[in-house]
């Protein structure tokens, strides 16, 4: 029954298993980055129109990120549930980004002490978040979008804060969800 | 320089060493992940799974997932090291 292997045999059999288990732990294909790229740029741009058009409650646009929330949770639960493996990488890659979400809500929950420049605090958390993510699963482009989203919060600061919901919602677009759809694209490639 | 020395028999199997291949680059794996990946199978992949065991190379749980019973199969401290162990010593053999 078990067959007789040489060094080599033996060193290309491991090799090829590793990248067999590296295929599975390949993540959600980026859901994640899609689902919260599309719904705080939208926020972002939203608010911009809003305030621009003299809209009284421009904030109120936020509201979409309650049941984004919702789905993010749900989403990240299933696909936790169904995995048949589980990885370090991965591991590692949720409790980051639950961290940058708690920032992010204690970022929110003290706007007024902040004078309401949450936004380039936010690109902030987002940026360490995604250059952490893209150094784990070695994918440049991801890194990329974490210097990105460091550099709109460095413009972001010396503009006013209305301005800063534009910059911040054409930062998510270019930083988050473009890296977001290439690892949707990488995904389907290697599975 | 580095003396020859005899490979591991117990991950010099094809079976064996591609479960412990697979399970060094994950925290756990379910039974069904390692019999598909392996392509083995299921009595053949108890069987191995059952040495690897006893060996104090691997930790198998079982549980139920639902109605289902469930296998997870994690390298363990000492399996970690035999199987870095039996790597260096491949290499020795191809240099």
């Amino acid at each position: 029954m078990e067959k007789e292997m040489s060094s080599k045999e033996s060193l290309t059999l491991i090799t090829e298993m590793i990248n067999r288990a590296k295929r599975e732990t390949a993540g959600d294909g980026g859901f994640q980055m899609r689902l919260w790229g599309w719904v705080i740029a939208i926020c972002n741009f939203g608010h911009f129109t809003l305030y621009k058009l003299g809209y009284e409650h421009p904030h109120y646009v936020w509201i979409l990120v309650a049941p984004a929330a919702v789905v993010s949770f749900w989403k990240g639960f299933q696909i936790a549930k169904k995995a048949r493996v589980k990885s370090h990488v991965s591991q590692v890659i949720n409790q980051l980004w639950i961290m940058v979400f708690a920032g992010i809500m204690i970022t929110l929950a003290f706007m007024p002490v902040i004078g309401y420049n949450q936004n380039p605090i936010i690109l902030i958390l987002a940026g360490i978040g995604m250059w952490t993510t893209g150094s784990l699963i070695r994918v440049n482009l991801v890194r990329g979008g974490g210097v990105l989203l460091l550099l709109a919060a460095v413009i972001a600061f010396m503009l006013p804060v209305s301005a800063q919901y534009l910059l911040s919602g054409v930062a998510m677009v270019l930083g988050y969800l473009l890296p977001g759809y290439y690892l949707n694209k990488s995904y389907r490639e290697r599975i | 320089m580095s003396a020859f020395k005899p490979l591991d028999p117990l991950l010099h199997s094809q079976l064996r060493l591609a479960v412990m291949s697979l399970l060094i680059s994950v925290e756990e794996a379910e039974f069904t992940f390692l019999k598909e990946k392996t392509e083995s199978t299921a009595g053949n992949l108890s069987v191995q799974l059952d040495k690897l065991e006893k060996a104090g190379y691997i930790e198998i749980e079982k549980s139920f997932r639902g109605k289902r019973p469930l296998t997870t199969c994690k390298i363990t401290q000492v399996g970690l090291k035999a199987f870095e162990a039996y790597v260096e010593n491949l290499r020795n053999y191809i240099e």
